[in-house]
């Protein structure tokens, strides 16, 4: 097999499979983020990148070309390796986007892998997204790569030399102010002319504390216990669906405040209503019952702040991961999480 | 037809193991055992974006749907928290980039309901103009990805053909053909002229003749009516109850519209409609889209027509230009928690700001995109069906995995 190989690319065939080769790259379907809607751009009506050869196609197992469209994340990485292990050879690697370079906007992200440690990568193309012409210009690279044997750079900058003593004429001043004990207050009543919403405050007082923040906004904050009776209740008033479950942790007070952001579409005056059903609940033992089984569009967005902040919702059936990968750092939303700093260079 | 039971021990395959399935490995004895079998799709499929449906089929009838998102969870929310709320508005875009300015729009209201900035009239109507060709870009775009999920590649040419003109008008109104940022606290960044608002009118009249080549090519295609009609119903009630939001939401009978329920920007003083239908199938999804396509045209053509003079920029603000991050670097909210309500094109869009009243970030920052809440929707609606028209459901919801996953 070895020897067939060896005659297949080097032997007198050699000029023409690498001819071969050049004019039919084929990209795997593999949108791993949102550049691949610069990358339908390119092999669409617009730009028309067949003319050079390369379509993508849906089966890894008949390509040669993987274009990597941004972001990896830690459970993209897996399935971007095994699809790679998956192509016949010769196989090759475009990465498209800042992201996939050295994470571009999301460099310091929990979540992110990048590209060029999982898999050997031929052509970075720079771009937040990249045009259609710089990618099939990435493309058109790799077919030259192909011929010349060398892989080179599309575009060569001139020097710019520094000047000494000129400055800019603002300074940015980028320079993060994060305070060191915040106080979070939710619910921040505030004066509004809205005459539905104080009479849905009268009827709500018997549940918890229940203010007007803005106007279309309650918030309702109830005792963690008295949450599933509150819900039952909005239910029978006729909110019939969640539309936000939110946490915000909040570690020197000790305590995360959970909030379902509950709304109405079978009633037509309380559509534009958003109730704020809020509770607070301990960070030690981070546990409240779920409102899964009253709101059903409730069970997704549990799972997520399960995930993400490690906060246990009692009744939701799930269990485990659900929107990270099992490598991924546990509760990474928690204050107590740091990601890795940014450095101005304006200080 | 009646069925046979054969007691014959069937055992899990083993490769099952080393797929990391994020479900307990009872379930997947318990399915085996029932005489059912375990169908994975994706991650990698030729859809846009990823994710994987684990999806239990009883011969060929779907009888559970399990979604293992999470394979574009670039962590937005939390980086939020680690910059400057100017810095935020590129990020917010991200997720959804064909419908970057309704994202943009999203997190920008939030800060000025915070701030109370009162925003000119010319700027809300730039602000329109922009949210709308993101919408329809966005709804050519899911036809689009529709069409490649039916395998009709013609349907998947058209609407991007008709998308290169939406990204000629944003290029030429904001300079970017995807992520323009175009919009910040107080109105828009930069005045759009005359004479780009004249080609913007022209664009959206070829929008419209073209729109009706692709009608006949590939909407009123009997092959695709038969692929998308009767497939993945959702009553009105399960609509309701599963939290469905947008044109799908609209497509099982429920009249809601955040355009209308809660008007922002320039929609109160503009006259159009709420597409709705009330069969809830795969092609009156496609079809609310499709009609509110032509919908967005109008308002586009309103805002032009009616475009008032003025600032573009508060004077809260005052003039951005050349000094934009002097202005906007030191911008802190005064405490309190502030919620926006957006109609992205594909549905309902909520921003939650929470700010402590000292930092200049966010103190925490929640974003629930439309897929993200039509999930569990599109999950129950494969419920019944057969696996052939799994693609067909998964186009008719346009979902987009980068825009849930966040």
């Amino acid at each position: 097999m070895e020897e067939f190989t060896k005659f297949v690319r080097g032997g007198i065939l050699g000029p023409i499979k690498k001819w071969g080769t050049k004019w039919s790259l084929w990209p795997v379907h593999l949108v791993t983020a949102c550049c691949g809607a610069e990358l339908a751009h390119a092999f669409a009506c617009g730009y028309d990148g067949e003319r050079i050869g390369a379509l993508n196609y849906g089966i890894a197992r008949q390509t040669n070309l993987i274009i990597v469209e941004g972001a990896i994340t830690r459970k993209m990485a897996r399935v971007l390796r095994i699809t790679w292990e998956q192509m016949p050879d010769p196989k090759f690697v475009i990465v498209m986007g800042a992201c996939g370079l050295n994470g571009g906007i999301f460099w310091n992200g929990y979540n992110l892998v990048k590209p060029s440690e999982v898999v050997p990568v031929e052509f970075f193309i720079p771009g937040c997204p990249p045009t259609p012409e710089a990618l099939l210009r990435g493309i058109r690279q790799l077919q030259i790569k192909l011929d010349k044997g060398v892989a080179e750079n599309s575009v060569s900058f001139s020097e710019v030399k520094a000047e000494k003593g000129k400055k800019p004429r603002i300074l940015p001043r980028g320079v993060k102010k994060v305070s060191l004990a915040p106080c979070i207050v939710i619910a921040r009543e505030k004066e509004v002319e809205w005459e539905l919403g104080k009479n849905l405050c009268e009827k709500l007082k018997v549940l918890g504390r229940a203010v007007i923040t803005a106007r279309n906004r309650i918030a309702l904050k109830v005792d963690p216990d008295k949450l599933r009776s509150s819900a039952m209740k909005l239910r029978d008033l006729g909110f019939d669906h969640v539309k936000s479950v939110n946490v915000v942790d909040a570690p020197n007070e000790g305590k995360f405040i959970v909030e379902y952001w509950i709304s109405s579409y079978s009633v037509k005056e309380l559509m534009p209503v958003l109730i704020n059903l809020h509770s607070e609940i301990s960070r030690r033992e981070p546990k409240i019952s779920s409102l899964s089984d009253i709101f059903p569009s409730a069970d997704y967005l549990e799972r997520e702040m399960q995930d993400l902040f490690g906060v246990e919702f009692v009744g939701n059936p799930w269990k485990g991961r659900f929107l990270l990968a099992p490598d991924a750092p546990e509760a990474p939303l928690r204050k107590d999480f740091k990601l890795q700093e940014e450095v101005y260079v304006g200080d | 037809m009646k069925e046979f039971h054969l007691d014959i021990p069937v055992e899990p395959p083993k490769e099952l193991e080393s797929l990391f399935l994020p479900i307990p490995r009872e379930y997947v004895e318990d399915t085996y055992r029932k005489d059912e079998f375990l169908v994975l799709v994706g991650p990698q499929h030729p859809g846009s974006g990823h994710m994987r449906l684990i999806v239990r089929v009883k011969g060929d009838i779907i009888q559970e749907v399990i979604p293992d998102p999470g394979y574009v969870h670039r962590c937005v929310e939390k980086i939020a928290e680690n910059r400057l709320y100017i810095q935020n508005i590129p990020l917010v875009e991200r997720p959804s980039i064909m419908d970057s300015a309704n994202f943009n729009l999203g997190y920008v209201r939030a800060i000025e309901a915070a701030m109370d900035i009162e925003v000119p009239e010319r700027a809300k109507f730039i602000r329109t103009i922009l949210a709308e060709l993101c919408r329809i870009g966005t709804h050519l775009y899911d036809a689009a990805i529709l069409a490649v999920f039916i395998g009709h590649t013609t349907g998947f040419m058209y609407p991007f053909g008709i998308r290169e003109l939406i990204c000629e008008s944003l290029v030429r109104m904001t300079g970017a053909r995807f992520t323009s940022s175009f919009i910040v606290p107080g109105g828009v960044r930069r005045d759009v002229d005359e004479k780009t608002l004249r080609w913007v009118y022209d664009a959206t009249f070829a929008i419209e003749k073209r729109l009706k080549s692709f009608e006949r090519i590939f909407i009123k295609n009997p092959t695709v009516i038969a692929r998308l009609r009767d497939v993945g119903v959702l009553s009105k009630e399960e609509a309701i109850k599963f939290g469905v939001v947008g044109p799908f939401l609209r497509a099982s009978g429920v009249e809601y519209d955040t355009r209308v329920v809660e008007p922002y920007e320039a929609y109160e003083e503009l006259t159009w409609d709420i597409v709705t239908a009330d069969e809830g199938d795969g092609y009156a999804r496609f079809m609310v889209r499709v009609n509110e396509v032509s919908q967005s045209l109008s308002i586009i053509r309103q805002c032009i027509t009616s475009m008032p003079d003025g600032s573009y920029i508060s004077e809260q603000i005052g003039e951005v230009r050349g000094n934009f991050f002097d202005k906007f670097a030191d911008i802190v909210l005064p405490a309190g928690e502030y919620t926006t309500l957006t109609e992205a094109a594909r549905g309902t869009l909520l921003f939650t700001i929470v700010s402590d009243g000292e930092s200049n970030v966010p103190y925490r920052m929640r974003i629930v995109s439309p897929g993200w809440l039509y999930l569990r929707g599109f999950m129950e609606a494969l419920k019944g069906e057969r696996l052939a028209d799994l693609q067909a459901i998964y186009g008719s919801f346009g979902y987009f995995p980068p825009e849930a996953d966040r």
